[in-house]
């Protein structure tokens, strides 16, 4: 920077960090309706917390792109009016917001107790199968994304699987998920029910 | 102040009410360990390495975030304490890659002394260690345009984050990631761009953030003389120290190792900018002048002695009209030299002294946050308040007062300009107007005092070596119009003098004597004559300090010492200036 005196550093011989960025993204900008709709929340805090809107305007901006990126971010540093160190670190602490592009479904397969002791595994084994994907990849078409989670709070209702952060589809098993997959290719976003089936 | 009295391993202390145990037991020199705790940025509770036992209280407590109260008794040395420490200590170093050989931090690295005081003698660590950026020197990163930034030997206190958000108002630095994981960085890696990048360095208590400036340059014990001395960057006036490496006079390179701020809670707290901490190259660098120089009849500067230089400057100036002599003045100039050359003016010009000297200096904006606790000044020059004190400046914020003397040297009525500046380069701010009135013979004579070649120095017919700051004992007053001492740390280079003595030597050339044989003398003529000014009130007892051997300090992995230290070498009286260096004075001045 300019206002650095000049120091002789010799050669550079340092490089860069190796840690994943999110990409750079092209240029990003709330659309108004959920610059709208950021504004709503913001106001239920008082203005001088304005700063804890960065998650639910994280979520946004996933609504709005699906994933984020360091121009997402650093919009919402801009219209938060906080660093945006601070976005990136808020960002990476929580595995539900994603800096690397999914699918349009993102099936969030829980993995913790219950729901391991229920075969939630067997669950993810035959997503990935029928997808064709490890854990946490997206398939070829671009649509659907297998993501292994911790405890999402459905524990009563083990094996349970989250669909885009919003739609439970509690009880599930290997035949269960095949039909959800298929329901989706047919029905689209019609299938998420956020369905809460009671146990046979 | 409201008082409370507890026990501490035995000890009864009062401290004022509100003061954390930890607090307490540093300010009592009782050996407690800590991290994440600094005096400057506050409690943070992360470390964990502060327990100690409090009577009482079911399980261990962090010292730094219990407040003490009347009657409490804590234990640091319990059986139970040290074996929890060690604990701690034994996860803080699971993926600390222990590379203190080639680390910058090693030898005055809390970690590594607070290890070996309270630690385990060995690691059981079995499996590899967790790496951010490879192994070794290879994990040192970019962190922006001063720093270096080694993940792996980070130890996570927050420190650097913290002081980002709290004292540069600017939270460049987050954590990224979490638990396991979790990494110190900036947005995208895009690294820390401020004017107080510097003190990162400082606060960090491991390897993990180093200056580009420093690195790999001297190990600590290297670095064998610090100086307590100030910053002349700005107004500001920071209290420094400043590291003096081990070199016999023979050997090339610099001797300059690093400043460092020190401790004053009125001026700077813990803190200073990178503008005083990087900026101290120009005073080793290859535009220092080391010889007075005269301009031969072919037009080329010649290098000469002292006392042909002198002679020469009695000559042209003795043959021009003295009325018509003007001084054009850095406010770099400390107190002793804008005295010295307003007697020397008075003698030349007599009563029309004071508006003969035209005082200049910079001014420049320092992008800083609006949030920032720390704000470095406009003005960079450390002596505004002297200038004004003496009369040369006026106002509340005065202005340079250069543009009535440009206005002569341009109408060509000024028959000699004398030009002091003993700062940086272009520190007396834009004088171009008077090398191109020496150009097109305007002014027909220049005289230039100061420490480096410059754009004046080059158009000069006489040129004057003078001392950079660090060079000679001076006083400043300051943008609080507080008057502070800046200590001679090394030599100046060849025939160089310090700058008062060159205006005495001048005018006992010109035969109008000054009559001081030292700077202490010049300090007694000044308190004689403005000794009610605030701004120089004191200066004939001001005390200059000498380079005082930092091995008192590094001896001292003692870790009582070092808690103090850690304090951001802030004075360990009576050790640092007992045992004290003469830097070779000039024998009968005093100091």
């Amino acid at each position: 920077m300019s206002f650095h005196p000049q120091m002789p550093y010799g050669t550079p011989q340092w490089h860069r960090s190796e840690r994943v960025l999110a990409d750079e993204g092209p240029p990003f900008a709330f659309t108004p309706e959920n610059r709208q709709k950021l504004e709503e929340i913001a106001s239920h805090y008082p203005p001088e917390r304005r700063v804890s809107a960065v998650l639910p305007a994280l979520y946004l901006v996933q609504e709005q792109q699906t994933h984020l990126t360091g121009n997402a971010m650093a919009h919402v540093a801009e219209v938060i009016g906080c660093s945006r160190a601070h976005v990136e670190d808020v960002a990476s602490y929580y595995v539900m917001f994603f800096t690397k592009p999914v699918g349009k479904y993102v099936l969030q397969v829980c993995r913790t107790l219950a729901c391991a002791l229920n075969g939630a595994e067997h669950v993810t084994a035959e997503l990935c199968r029928q997808l064709g994907v490890a854990p946490g990849g997206t398939d070829a078409a671009g649509e659907f994304t297998v993501m292994e989670m911790e405890c999402l709070g459905a524990c009563d209702r083990a094996p349970v699987v989250m669909v885009n952060n919003e739609h439970w589809h509690e009880c599930q098993s290997p035949e269960a998920i095949q039909a959800l997959i298929r329901d989706l290719r047919e029905k689209g976003v019609a299938a998420l029910t956020g369905c809460h089936h009671t146990k046979e | 102040m409201e008082k409370v009295t507890f026990t501490i391993d035995g000890r009864q202390v009062s401290v004022a009410k509100g003061t954390t145990v930890l607090q307490a037991a540093i300010e009592h020199g009782i050996q407690i360990p800590y991290y994440c705790y600094h005096p400057g940025l506050g409690v943070d509770g992360s470390c964990r390495v502060c327990l100690v036992k409090i009577e009482k209280m079911p399980k261990l407590q962090v010292s730094c975030s219990v407040v003490a109260t009347e009657g409490m008794v804590v234990d640091t040395r319990s059986p139970e304490v040290v074996e929890a420490r060690a604990g701690v200590f034994e996860f803080l170093l699971i993926n600390h890659p222990l590379d203190c050989p080639v680390c910058d931090k090693g030898g005055e690295c809390p970690l590594q002394d607070f290890s070996y005081a309270f630690g385990r003698k060995e690691s059981r660590m079995e499996f590899p260690r967790r790496t951010f950026d490879g192994e070794g020197v290879r994990a040192d990163v970019d962190f922006g345009p001063t720093l270096m930034l080694n993940r792996n030997r980070c130890i996570m206190c927050t420190r650097c984050a913290r002081f980002m958000r709290d004292v540069a108002g600017d939270e460049q630095i987050g954590i990224i990631d979490r638990g396991y994981g979790s990494e110190i960085a900036t947005f995208r890696e895009e690294g820390v761009h401020s004017v107080l990048s510097g003190n990162l360095m400082d606060v960090c208590p491991v390897g993990a953030i180093t200056t580009r400036d420093y690195r790999f340059k001297s190990r600590p014990w290297d670095n064998p003389n610090a100086v307590d001395t100030i910053c002349t960057g700005c107004e500001k006036g920071c209290n420094i120290t400043v590291w003096i490496k081990a070199k016999p006079e023979w050997a090339k390179g610099s001797q300059l190792a690093r400043i460092t701020p020190r401790y004053n809670a009125d001026v700077n707290q813990y803190w200073m900018c990178d503008i005083g901490r990087f900026g101290y190259h120009w005073v080793e660098g290859a535009e220092r002048l080391s010889a007075p120089l005269v301009r031969k009849a072919d037009g080329a500067l010649e290098a000469t002695t002292w006392d042909a230089a002198l002679k020469a400057l009695a000559d042209r100036l003795g043959r021009a009209d003295w009325g018509g002599v003007r001084f054009a003045l850095s406010a770099h100039a400390s107190h002793e030299e804008m005295f010295a050359l307003g007697r020397l003016a008075m003698a030349l010009v007599g009563d029309a002294a004071q508006s003969s000297i035209g005082v200049g200096w910079n001014v420049s904006a320092k992008p800083q946050a609006g949030a920032t606790r720390f704000t470095v000044p406009d003005v960079d020059a450390p002596n505004v308040g002297g200038a004004r004190a003496f009369g040369l400046v006026e106002g509340e914020r005065p202005t340079p007062t250069v543009a009535s003397l440009r206005a002569e040297v341009e109408a060509g009525r000024v028959k000699a300009l004398y030009v002091l500046d003993p700062g940086p380069a272009g520190a007396i701010g834009d004088l171009s107007w008077a090398v191109a009135a020496r150009k097109d013979g305007r002014l027909p004579l220049l005289i230039a005092q100061g420490p480096v070649a410059t754009d004046v120095t080059r158009a000069a017919d006489i040129v004057l070596p003078g001392c950079a700051w660090v060079e000679k004992d001076a006083s400043y007053a300051n943008m609080q119009g507080r008057l502070q001492a800046a200590s001679q740390g090394i030599l100046p280079p060849g025939d160089a003098r310090d700058d008062w003595r060159i205006l005495a030597d001048v005018a006992a050339a010109l035969g109008v004597p000054l009559g001081y044989d030292s700077a202490h003398e010049v300090r007694q003529a000044i308190a004689a004559t403005l000794g009610s000014e605030p701004a120089v009130a004191g200066i004939a007892a001001l005390e200059f300090r000498r380079p005082a051997p930092a091995a008192t300090w590094l001896q001292a992995s003692n870790p009582m010492e070092r808690l103090k230290w850690d304090f951001l070498f802030q004075d360990v009286l009576p050790l640092k200036f007992e045992n004290t260096r003469d830097p070779g004075h000039r024998a009968g001045e005093k100091t």
